[in-house]
């Protein structure tokens, strides 16, 4: 039996700090300082090529460049150029829960790209409810405001997700509507907040801000270390609890659709996502942190 | 683990591998070799008796673990010899590499070229009747990764069932093209769109496309080695094939 509650939406935590950087995108300004101060060697993520997200490596702080949008696709793509080309061994990857599916299974079974499983140094976990390509998006913001836009920018604000558009108007999109133009295997998805990373990154209305869910003793210790090593830059403080609880309201509307659909398909004899069945047993329940707290101490 | 007792032998605690090769390239010993220090942290448990590429041994000796590369050829008759001596001298086979769990690239293969124009017909050792009780994993690439590899031989060692479950699927699945990937992951609505088979992918048979951020499947570069969808993250639980219950 699933309960709803704030341990399986938001998964465990440590702490959740609300983030504040003057001018910049508060997780750009984090991995450029841990990139100028050497804490890691590269980073791994969706960037952005002419207002597009592309999946991109970033070895350089000047070059680094953070899509805003939840558009992120493909980022393991470039897994075998970090790793094998690169020689990377202090990796961070910034990228939705399903691209961690993917660099995990790799980092397990060493299937994919050799030695991945010593090259990452931080995975921080981005809240996603849900993917969807460029076309879905203008479909949807056309859908909800019945004007043909492009998004700027996704954000969390009151008990919603909300975009940006190209005028600047932010518009709350409904769960519902968003659930019927996202990826269909994102409809299935029950780790929205990126169980199992180091930290989760909630994008805010204002550029400035952003909340840092930290999980780990991993993402505890960098963002304490960034901290030391540049106090100004990046300035943190316990974020209130009705910024957590907005996220989890907004999650528990989201996965009651996805259950729903989950279920459907059961109802169709279809196969389902690999959360319901435990054929590989305890790699699958820490995989899927349906039950178990940590992913990164289970499984490695 | 069916082979438990079989592979603990008290009296002699080292476990006796071989490399025996088929019709292959022999990448996947040469990945094997590529593990450099890792290896020597499990030389302690395991002794290398047999390899065509690294020991003078001539004569194939009893093995724990025949760790086999290649498809059979099937109009070589020292394949056929081989094929009997496996099944008679080893208590476990994995078969290594596309060619020996899938067909790899040796499915393209039509023979009929210098200087064995004799040689035209090859199949994956996997589908050999004679061996079928003994081959227990399979593991897919070409080649595999040395990490792969390495951490195989000490799941083996720690008869980590949860580990070892995937290849143990592998060992009877037929699923190892970029077809496979787009029917059993993509067309049933699983795809996410990480791009893990196309990092996974040894030939950029399947790249990323960025408008529909799924992947796009170039058959004609396809070496049905097996790694994309064993890499996929959507794939183990339905592996082989889905289950429809």
């Amino acid at each position: 039996m699933l309960s709803l509650n704030e341990r399986f939406l938001l998964g465990s935590y440590k702490k959740v700090f609300l983030a504040k950087s003057s001018g910049k995108n508060p997780i750009k300004v984090f991995f450029k300082l841990m990139l100028k101060k050497g804490l890691i060697d590269g980073i791994l993520t969706c960037g952005e090529e002419e207002g597009r997200p592309v999946p991109s490596l970033f070895l350089k702080a000047e070059e680094v460049k953070i899509s805003l949008l939840n558009r992120c696709f493909g980022v393991n793509t470039l897994l075998k150029r970090a790793v094998q080309k690169y020689r990377l061994s202090k990796l961070a990857v910034l990228a939705p829960s399903c691209m961690f599916d993917g660099l995990n299974k790799t980092q397990y079974f060493g299937i994919g790209c050799n030695w991945t499983k010593t090259a990452v140094a931080l995975k921080v976990g981005l809240l996603c409810m849900g993917a969807l390509t460029e076309t879905a998006q203008i479909a949807e913001i056309t859908h909800i405001t019945g004007k043909r836009k492009r998004v700027k920018r996704v954000f969390f604000g009151s008990g919603a997700l909300y975009y940006e558009t190209d005028d600047g108007e932010s518009v709350e999109v409904p769960p519902r509507v968003h659930h019927s133009y996202t990826l269909t295997a994102c409809r299935y998805c029950l780790n929205m907040s990126a169980k199992g990373t180091d930290i989760t990154f909630v994008p805010k209305e204002n550029p400035e801000e952003g909340l840092f869910i930290v999980r780990s003793e991993r993402g505890w210790y960098t963002l304490a270390q960034v901290q030391k090593l540049a106090p100004g830059e990046l300035k943190l403080k316990a974020a209130p609890k009705e910024e957590v609880e907005s996220i989890i309201s907004c999650l528990r509307e989201k996965t009651l659709l996805n259950i729903n659909d989950i279920l459907e398909r059961i109802e169709l004899g279809l196969p389902v996502p690999k959360w319901s069945d435990n054929k590989l047993r305890k790699f699958y329940r820490a995989w899927n942190s349906v039950e178990d707290t940590n992913l990164e101490e289970e499984v490695f | 683990m069916f082979f438990r007792d079989k592979l603990i032998n008290e009296e002699e605690p080292k476990l006796k591998i071989g490399f025996l090769h088929f019709s292959s390239c022999s990448g996947c010993q040469v990945a094997f070799l590529d593990m450099f220090e890792e290896a020597v942290e499990i030389l302690d448990t395991v002794e290398l008796v047999y390899s065509n590429m690294l020991t003078r041994q001539r004569e194939i000796p009893f093995l724990d673990v025949a760790f086999v590369e290649g498809a059979l050829c099937l109009e070589d008759s020292h394949h056929i010899g081989l094929i009997k001596e496996l099944a008679e001298k080893s208590k476990l086979i994995v078969a290594i590499g596309g060619c020996a769990s899938f067909g790899g690239v040796r499915r393209l293969s039509c023979g009929n070229q210098l200087p064995q124009p004799q040689h035209q017909s090859f199949v994956p050792i996997t589908e050999i009747e004679l061996l079928k009780g003994k081959i227990k994993y399979a593991i897919p690439g070409c080649p595999p990764n040395p990490s792969l590899l390495y951490s195989f031989l000490l799941a083996l060692l720690e008869l980590n069932d949860d580990f070892l479950q995937p290849f143990e699927f592998m060992a009877s699945s037929k699923d190892a093209s970029g077809f496979d990937v787009i029917a059993e992951v993509v067309n049933k609505g699983f795809c996410v769109g990480c791009g893990t088979c196309a990092t996974a992918c040894p030939t950029r048979a399947i790249s990323y496309n960025e408008n529909c951020g799924k992947p796009t499947f170039n058959p004609s570069m396809c070496v049905h080695c097996g790694s994309c969808l064993a890499a996929c993250p959507q794939s183990f639980k339905p592996y082989p094939q889905p289950v429809y219950s």
